[in-house]
């Protein structure tokens, strides 16, 4: 009945659907299942929808069947944080023990387990006392996964090796790096944007409307008569805020640069401004931020239906929002509260959005997430959160 | 149906190297009737399995292409409403301009239902369409069967079709429609995998070439900042290239000569990177 294997699976999170394990039942029934490795394969193609979820599948199948090891789900994305430090930690043992602040040979004899606890608890310690985005939190998602690395203990991670056993391949788990969300390409942006689009006609009358041309020539009793249309433009405006400033923005500038690119292509109307951290009365539209000033008053001039969309981490230092001269650099500094100037943007545009390149649940650990999060509706930086802003900015 | 008609099975095809796990995946959603919706990258043979199946199983393959704008109702059937006003005005046809269903055309899920045999019905890259088309379409695959309004007529399928759906993974689908398929992701082939299919499709070619090629294209995917990565297509034009080209050695490869880049690379910013790191690194 594998009832339990399919509770497990929910458990884990897996969604799969009833009607989907009935199918199953169908498929045993007609005797299309008469191995494991059949089971396999008919249960995973029956019951998981998608590529995402079949890792866990095989973790789940290897656990069932063969009761392998299930990872512990509550400290999953410390896990997964930890594991990425691992990782850049076999690349370059000497960068991280120095940015830990600790010693590179106190490590050295820690077997990778052991290093990932160690890193667990440095990483417990950090959220706990976090000053608005530390590094290695933010690069948790996106630190290449080095395989083959060094470690100075001498061990490698990971490996491929294929067998035939279905519980071997399960426990192979081939389909990891499926699992994470996948980077964003320009396709995939693409797909994302095109949504953002407001056609409105313009230009001469010049294109046959057909089915209006047959109503009109049924309604005229057969005479002909052909109905022209204006041609429908995108006349959409969209303003890009981007943060380029400071390190905690590093490691997304390929990601934020994509998005860049792409909407200078999708787009005839498009601005991009710069900020460092937050905005305060100014945005800049060269990437130094220091030869061509735009003042925040000037914002009221353009069309408030303007779609405004701001790329930041929205993380730094709580004064630099709320005080009113938070700013890190002087001439900056205009007496008004960037959390007001952030306010009066979203005041002023309905329709603005804050991507945020940082893992949506790493969010609540930083004070400024949540403060800018309460002014504009603020989505994560990756197809899904990409998605939900263009819906949010094309909704009347 | 007949009985050996049914316990048909899918074994592969003569241009087409498909490993166990597809197979079984193929045959259990042909047994369950249920549409198998496929991912994975571009060049990992999505389409190119409705052909081999068609192929293996002498069953008429049919294709419809999705496009970014296309109603779900374009592909079940027509209704040539100019052609029934142009023989209502100079009535020279056959056709009989009373009998609205002399003007319905089937579209190609239309045909697929209607066929006199069972047949392979590709939907390909499913994901160009909006989500609307893929909710319409679910009551179609469900039932098996579509109305055409302007006639009140319910088209039902005389034998289910083979529905094989791709998805290049540009847009998740959604829920509901997901629930109503099987679901298989292709990965992209390991390159011994690769060396099986190169064999299928040049079975003659010097093995040195073969060798080579693989192990340079390989290389050549692992750049870094590529957007669009070359895939099985392009490695086998490649080797048609490589193959044509009388001046051509292998060892050239292995000293970091790589011609003819611009049939992997088709975008002119990948073209330039790939270009540039094959020249600087002599990476090979």
């Amino acid at each position: 009945m594998f009832v339990d294997f399919f509770y497990k699976l929910k458990e884990t999170g897996v969604p799969v659907s009833p009607t989907a394990f009935l199918t199953l039942h169908k498929a045993l029934d007609k005797g299309l299942v008469r191995s494991l490795d059949e089971f396999y394969t008919s249960a995973r193609t029956i019951l998981v929808k998608s590529e995402r979820y079949f890792d866990l599948f095989d973790q789940v199948f290897a656990h069932h069947f063969k009761g392998a090891e299930m990872p512990d789900h509550e400290g999953f994305e410390l896990d997964e944080l930890a594991r990425a430090l691992l990782d850049s930690w076999l690349k370059n043992p000497k960068e991280i023990a120095d940015a830990l602040g600790i010693d590179e040979k106190d490590l050295k004899n820690l077997s990778p387990e052991e290093l990932i606890e160690y890193f667990k608890d440095r990483l417990k310690e950090q959220t706990e006392e976090h000053h608005g985005g530390s590094k290695w939190i933010g690069t948790g998602g996106t630190s290449p996964v080095g395989h083959s690395g060094y470690h100075p203990g001498g061990m490698r991670v990971g490996g491929v090796s294929r067998n035939r056993s279905a519980v071997k391949v399960a426990m192979d788990r081939r389909y990891k790096d499926y699992s994470l969300s996948g980077p964003l390409t320009q396709a995939m942006m693409g797909e994302a944007l095109k949504r953002l689009r407001n056609l409105v006609p313009v230009g001469p009358k010049d294109q046959v409307n057909i089915d209006e041309t047959i109503y009109q020539t049924m309604k005229n009793a057969g005479e002909i008569e052909i109905v022209f249309d204006r041609d429908l433009r995108d006349r959409l405006k969209v303003i890009i805020a981007i943060d380029n400033g400071g390190w905690s923005m590093d490691p997304y500038v390929t990601v934020v640069q994509t998005l860049f690119d792409y909407t200078r292509a999708q787009f005839k109307d498009v601005k991009t401004y710069f900020f460092h951290n937050t905005i305060y009365s100014t945005l800049w539209e060269d990437a130094p931020r220091y030869k061509k000033p735009f003042r925040m008053e000037n914002l009221t001039r353009i069309d408030p239906e303007t779609r405004i969309i701001i790329v930041g981490d929205a993380s730094m230092a709580p004064y630099e929002l709320m005080a009113a001269d938070g700013s890190i650099h002087l001439e900056e500094r205009s007496g008004k509260r960037s959390i007001d100037c952030l306010q009066f943007l979203a005041d002023t545009f309905s329709h603005c959005v804050w991507l945020n390149p940082i893992s949506r649940n790493m969010w609540d650990y930083t004070q400024t997430i949540l403060a800018i999060g309460n002014i504009f509706p603020m989505y994560e930086l990756s197809i899904d959160g990409l998605e939900k802003a263009v819906t949010h900015l094309m909704s009347k | 149906m007949l009985d050996t008609e049914k316990n048909k099975k899918f074994i592969g095809a003569t241009q087409y190297v498909l490993d166990e796990e597809l197979a079984s995946i193929v045959n259990v959603s042909m047994a369950l009737e249920m549409p198998l919706l496929l991912k994975g990258e571009p060049g990992t043979g999505k389409t190119m399995l409705a052909y081999a199946i068609a192929e293996s199983l002498q069953m008429p393959l049919i294709v419809l292409n999705v496009k970014s704008s296309m109603k779900l109702v374009e592909a079940l059937y027509q209704y040539d409403t100019l052609t029934r006003l142009n023989d209502s005005r100079f009535s020279d046809s056959t056709r009989d301009v009373s009998n609205i269903e002399d003007y319905i055309k089937m579209g190609k899920i239309g045909q697929a239902f209607t066929a006199d045999v069972r047949t392979v019905l590709l939907i390909d890259e499913i994901d160009k369409a909006d989500t609307d088309f893929q909710d319409d379409m679910l009551d179609v695959l469900d039932q098996m069967e579509f109305d055409i309004i302007e006639i009140d007529k319910v088209v039902k399928t005389k034998y289910r079709p083979v529905i094989i759906i791709t998805s290049n993974a540009k847009k998740d689908l959604s829920d509901p429609f997901l629930g109503r398929c099987n679901f298989h992701h292709i990965a992209f082939p390991d390159p011994k995998m690769m060396r099986r299919i190169i064999h299928v499709h040049f079975p003659n070619l010097d093995s040195d070439l073969v060798e080579t090629a693989i192990d340079t294209f390989y290389r050549l995917r692992e750049l870094d900042a590529v957007e669009k990565r070359p895939a099985t297509r392009e490695l086998i034009n490649w080797i048609r290239a490589l193959d044509a080209d009388p001046d051509f050695k292998p060892k050239k490869l292995l000293k970091g000569n790589v011609p003819f880049l611009g049939v992997l690379f088709k975008k002119s910013q990948d073209y330039g990177k790939a270009l540039q790191q094959t020249e600087r690194r002599r990476l090979f």
